[in-house]
């Protein structure tokens, strides 16, 4: 055998250094690299997030001392919210485009909106626009995979093939040391979820469901918290019952498998009867002037929810505005055949305005801006030339079937978001659109960009991190795709 | 080093490079080689520095379309054309300045002078950065006269024997066209198949761990791979072992003892029967069934309970729900439910009459007709496109990757575009007619000459099986019945043992090769012998999927105890006690309903349908539990697809979910049940011991289960609970305990 025990290494190959896993000196991105490329072998996050908070130490500047810390809102505006109705308006375009109303001035000097944001234009200073978001797919299902997983395929696809930033995030955190916190590190109050999910990485790593109304007086969290005290004390002797007799010898599990359920049964029991994660979710805790505030109507008190969870640890959350506020289809898919668009966007402007406005300021007003990033969109923006169809049903915001009325249909050539907090840069408008509002043609933005710049905040080097599919083919979390420099500063 | 080696390195052109890494090997020659001048290889030396450097890594210039701020290099430098005209045409002359070459922008950022987003990845005193900055000074020279091509890497040693924890320095050799040989040990790539047994430095410098078994380190150097494959021993002395009741024994027992690893004794009875029966019918034994098995005195008994399983339609339901997952039965529509119906029964039914492997694979591949006069037709409902149908028949039949090599050469592997093309040409004759059924094409064979475009080179591949020649194929044959052919043939050396591995791994949790299916050169198995012998033995079969259970299940390797002696708890690949495995989701509802005496009832199937003979995934949607649980929704060729390890939500799901509470309390369930009768409650308890883990209580578990039930109960307020709730909520407790334990949770 040629077993030889010299243990010397060598110094003659090019680059830095030799490195074996889990011996990674800091700023060795490509190290990290190759543990990743490999789908070799099974490659080890822990080691990686490491590495990887090395990295970002070494390389200073741009990044978040206190990662851990740091959490994100994600409002979600299913099937697409018209840009120029709102964000962008093109009062100067025919009006064959520009819709009926009217612009307003924001605080912020040559930014306007549509009369519909009234609240936002007056705290335009606390966040920015970004006006030229674009991406390449016209459905909802493939649209909604682009801006939430980075999908660059445009047809549509019953199922996400890609994990959502969401899940990567929960992930990815799961990798790291053990949760100190009781609550779940993803959260999603009336999520979208229709189009998206945790995909390869497992159910894991979806998010835990709040759904329901939260304005509603019978509101409960299931799953939190049991308020009966009979339960509480049942489910304790069940526990304590298995306990004893549960006492199959531990050493057998080499993978750590038993110890990994005994953990997530501890954070159960935990979620089921600690107070702290009961106190989470209760809104009843808020005083009324904050209840008020966000709108005592679904989205308000969705968005307070929000903020509530992830005051108290929580550090991926989205929620997704739809039902009965939207009009009659509950969504923002406001085509001709389902709403009349102007009717429909008058009718949710209302309940929208007041409850994105609460949240922002109250980001700020609670310290929790440089933390917290608050970011709004949907899948797409919704045509600027305005169509003329036939209704197909009555409803809010839609006249009886057969009545012809204005609608607009998709647009991912061109549309806008609000980022708020994560110690962005506010007060400006990024980007912008044709005459028409047509195509983005300043400053273009693509799904890329908009998720690096989310997971830039979380710290996680998207460009570099790599996570193997089903086929064991490492797949890079943003593929193209760069922080928005204009908001990240 | 042998003579022969000295005699090869004697004959090596005094290149640059290796001059300095032989000053260090040998200590025979002196440095002073580096200073002889000659031209530097755009191929040969500059790619392998900069694949070193990691540049041209998927998630840096080497990303497809564009690559780092717009500066593309192909995948691994697998396209030194490409490469060169990326680095000197374009970048509008920048990146190289032969007048300045340490001006050179490729230099500036690579050192990291200049701000670069993958930091610093040469230093300028290395030998990396001294090559390209004299190639760039010569000319940058794409060719030099009469470069000879790289014919072969090889390592050195191949295979060797590494003690725990100790090293062992590896050597890599490249073999030229003109027959010089270059030492690359410093260029070359190393990758370790499994980071938990040994690390490797891009020195090639292996240290062993101590984990026993068999471990393999990759080489790769401008697409040429070479494997060292070590031998980690335990060295304990194993005196006993189990008696061999056939080859499978033989091999197992015989690599322990190599290693030294001492396996576990084989297990009890009870343990036994409940293993066996998930892993085979997917269930766990009955009452009646574990009573009359730990009662007989019978010899054969244990081969007696396999052969009933494999004659039993559970065996056929728990391996269907296996293969339909795999082979996509996914209802993404609501109209697909009778194709997912029909594939479903085509494939139990299948299996029931235990259709020989090579049948039923043949008979899927050639599907032609509908759906309904031929079901397998299902397949390629859900399969398309031939590069779908080619990367899931490579990964699910062959246990071979392909997907890369569709856009470039295979980074751990021989398969190049055209393997993969010449595979996907057995698919271009497949023709599609509409059906009157939404989203359902009648498949025919389309007369012509089968052929597929290689997108890189633009020219059509015809069709060849991994390299293998299967012969012209006329227009009017149906170029898969040859690939069927090629498939069970003598020359495919893919099909029969990607199956045996596939199966090894159902029962022993880890196959032979793993993962499953990702069999290459690169990626050895840890008891060859093994494999080859299961190989041979199916072959021999006929491809007799039973046949291969009953050989796997028979062996006292099988049925070795899953608790550690104090010396195999390190082991995890070589067999010598049974890893246990988490019940899949399938089977722990099944089991929660036989121990809770629930049921679920699933739309358009029979009451009492077991959730193991579900048809297809939209189950998935209406049970929450399954879901939870990381039931697959055959969306992938992978059964990693299949979620098996723990989390939140199923901690939750187990202790506090409403369909959980409500089987518990199930009237005429069975602690409904148990709470009425009359009898002692030592036989309550035992029947439900027998239910839940085929075996009698222990002592002190009947204690205190005893205790338990005859506790007082108190709400809240303290105020006593009425009797008769108290007696069925403690059997509920009860109950609840028992599925919760990893023993109910567990096959062990």
């Amino acid at each position: 055998m040629n077993e030889s025990q010299t243990a010397s290494s060598h110094s003659c190959c090019p680059g830095p250094g030799n490195f074996g896993p889990g011996n990674f000196p800091p700023g060795s991105r490509r190290s990290f690299m190759r543990l990743g490329l490999a789908g070799f072998a099974s490659m080890s996050l822990p080691g990686i997030l490491r590495l990887q908070a090395a990295n970002l130490a070494a390389e200073g500047g741009g990044t978040k001392s206190d990662r851990e810390k740091t959490a994100v809102i994600m409002v979600w505006k299913p099937g697409g919210c018209s840009h120029i109705d709102t964000y962008d308006p093109k009062p100067q375009a025919s009006s064959e485009y520009r819709g009926p109303f009217s612009t307003i001035p924001t605080k912020v000097a040559g930014m306007h909106f549509t009369e519909l944001l009234p609240r936002q234009a007056k705290i335009a200073d606390k966040f920015s626009i970004l006006r030229s978001m674009y991406q390449g797919a016209g459905g909802h299902p493939a649209g909604s995979m682009q801006m939430l997983s980075g999908d660059s395929d445009t047809r549509d696809k019953p199922a996400p093939r890609l994990p959502d930033w969401m899940s990567v995030t929960n992930y990815l955190r799961s990798q790291e040391d053990p949760r100190t916190n009781p609550l779940p590190t993803y959260v999603g109050v009336n999520p979208p979820t229709s189009y998206n999910g945790p995909a390869y990485l497992g159910d894991a790593y979806a998010p835990f469901s709040v759904t329901g109304d939260p304005n509603s007086p019978n509101f409960v969290v299931p799953n939190i918290g049991l308020t009966d005290q009979n339960e509480v004390k049942r489910l304790g002797r069940r526990a304590t019952l298995r306990q004893k007799l549960d006492t199959i010898e531990r050493a057998f599990d080499q993978q750590g498998e038993l110890g990994a359920l005994d953990e997530f049964e501890t954070q159960a029991m935990t979620l089921l009867t600690n107070p702290r994660t009961k106190d989470a979710f209760d809104l009843s805790q808020e005083d009324d002037r904050t209840r008020d505030r966000y709108g005592r109507n679904t989205w308000g008190q969705q968005l307070l929810l929000a903020r509530r969870l992830v005051e108290a640890g929580v550090e991926v959350l989205t929620s997704g505005l739809r039902g009965p506020l939207c009009g009659r289809v509950n969504n923002w898919d406001d085509h001709a055949v389902n709403h009349h668009v102007f009717d429909a966007l008058r009718f949710r402007a209302d309940a929208y305005d007041q409850a994105v406005t609460a949240l922002v300021e109250d980001i700020h007003e609670r310290g929790l801006d440089k933390r917290v990033l608050v970011v709004v969109t949907g899948e797409f923006g919704r045509t600027p030339k305005i169509s003329h169809q036939p209704s197909t049903g009555a409803g809010n915001a839609s006249a009886p079937a057969g009545t012809k009325q204005p609608g607009r249909d998709h647009w991912p050539r061109a549309f806008s978001n609000l980022w708020a907090g994560g110690g962005l840069q506010t007060g400006r408008f990024i980007g912008a659109t044709d005459e028409k509002g047509e195509d983005s043609v300043e400053r273009r933005c693509n799904a890329g960009d908009f998720l690096a710049t989310i997971y830039h905040h979380l710290g996680i080097d998207s460009s570099n991190v790599l996570i193997n599919d089903f086929n064991g083919r490492p797949t890079v979390l943003v593929d193209h795709g760069k922080p928005i420099r204009e908001l990240i500063g | 080093m042998t003579s022969r080696d000295m005699d090869r390195l004697q004959r090596l052109v005094p290149w640059h490079l290796v001059g300095f890494l032989l000053a260090m090997l040998t200590g025979a020659l002196s440095a002073s080689a580096g200073e002889l001048e000659r031209t530097v290889s755009f191929v040969n030396d500059v790619i392998p520095v900069l694949t070193k450097a990691g540049c041209n890594a998927g998630g840096c210039h080497g990303k497809a379309g564009g690559g780092q701020n717009g500066f593309q290099l192909s995948l691994l430098g697998f396209e030194p054309q490409e490469d060169y005209e990326h680095l000197v045409l374009e970048g509008r002359g920048r990146r190289l300045f032969p007048a300045d070459p340490d001006r050179s922008l490729m230099l500036m950022k690579a050192t990291g002078q200049v701000s670069h987003g993958g930091g610093v990845r040469l230093v300028a005193t290395s030998e990396g950065y001294s090559l390209l900055r004299q190639w760039i000074q010569q000319g940058k020279h794409f060719n030099s006269e009469g470069e000879p091509d790289l014919v072969s890497i090889v390592v050195d040693p191949a295979r060797g024997s590494v003690k725990a924890h100790g090293y062992q320095q590896l050597k890599s050799l490249a073999h030229y066209s003109d027959g010089s040989v270059r030492d690359i040990t410093g260029l070359a790539l190393y990758e370790c198949n499994d980071d938990a047994m040994a690390e490797v430095t891009d020195a090639g410098l292996v240290t062993a761990s101590d984990i026993p078994g068999k471990v393999a380190v990759m080489v790769r150097y401008q697409g040429k791979i070479a494997v060292y494959s070590a031998s980690v021993p335990l060295g304990a002395p194993v005196e006993t072992l189990p008696a061999s009741r056939n080859f499978v024994d033989e091999l197992v027992f015989a690599n322990l003892k190599e290693l030294g690893v001492p396996p576990s004794p084989v297990c009890d009875d009870a343990t036994f029967l409940r293993r066996v029966s998930i892993d085979i019918g997917g269930r766990l034994p009955t009452e009646t069934e574990a009573r009359e098995f730990l009662a007989s005195a019978d010899a054969d008994k244990r081969d007696r309970a396999i052969e009933s399983l494999l004659r039993s339609p559970d065996y056929a339901d728990y391996f269907a729900n296996k293969w339909t997952a795999l082979l996509k039965n996914r209802r993404d529509d609501a109209s697909d439910i009778t194709s997912n119906f029909a594939f479903h029964s085509w494939i139990r039914d299948s299996l029931l009459a235990n259709k020989p492997y090579d049948q039923l694979v043949r008979e899927l591949l050639a599907a032609t007709g509908t759906v309904i006069a031929n079901p397998p037709v299902a397949w390629y409902k859900r399969v398309k496109d031939p590069k779908s149908q080619i990367e899931d028949v490579a990964q699910l039949f062959l246990g071979v990757r392909m997907q890369c090599a569709q856009c470039h050469h295979h980074p751990f592997e021989r398969w190049s575009q055209d393997d993969y093309y010449g595979l996907a040409a057995f698919f271009s004759q497949v023709g599609r007619k509409p059906t009157d059924t939404r989203g359902e094409d009648l498949i025919f064979h389309k007369r012509g000459t089968a052929g597929s475009k290689n997108v890189k080179t633009g020219l059509t591949v015809k069709p060849a099986a991994l390299g293998d020649n299967v012969g012209e194929i006329a227009p009017d044959e149906d170029p898969r019945l040859r690939l069927a052919d090629w498939m069970s043939g003598e020359s495919n050396p893919f099909f029969a043992k990607a199956l045996v591995n596939r199966y090894w791994k159902h029962f022993f949790k880890r196959g032979l090769i793993e993962p499953e299916d990702d069999i290459r050169d690169t990626n050895p198995s840890t008891n060859p012998e093994l494999l080859a012998a299961l190989e041979d033995h199916f072959r021999k079969s006929d491809f007799n999927l039973k046949d291969l259970v009953r050989v796997i299940a028979s062996s006292h390797a099988y049925q070795l105890s899953a608790m550690p002696n104090e010396h195999n708890l390190a082991d995890r690949q070589n067999y010598s006690r049974y890893y246990p495995k988490r019940l899949q989701a399938e089977v722990l509802l099944d089991a929660f309903h036989q121990l809770t005496g629930a049921t679920t009832s699933f739309a358009n199937l029979p009451a009492g349908t077991r959730a193991v003979a579900l048809p297809d995934n939209s189950y998935n949607k209406s049970s929450p539990f399954l879901r939870v649980f990381g039931r697959p929704e055959s969306t992938s060729v992978c059964e990693c697809e299949r979620v098996q390890s723990a989390s939140l939500a199923q901690s939750l799901h187990l202790i506090n979910a409403s369909d959980i509470k409500s089987k518990l309390a199930t009237s005429n369930g069975r602690a409904d049940r148990l709470s009425k009768e009359e009898r002692p409650d030592a036989e309550k308890i035992g029947e439900l011991y027998m239910v839940a883990f085929s075996r009698e209580p222990r002592p002190d578990e009947l204690r205190i289960a005893l205790d338990y039930l005859a506790q007082e109960r108190t709400d809240a307020a303290g105020k006593p609970v009425d009797k008769t709730k108290a007696t069925r909520e403690n059997f509920e407790d009860l109950v609840w305990a028992l599925t919760n334990t990893k023993e109910f949770l567990f096959n062990h």
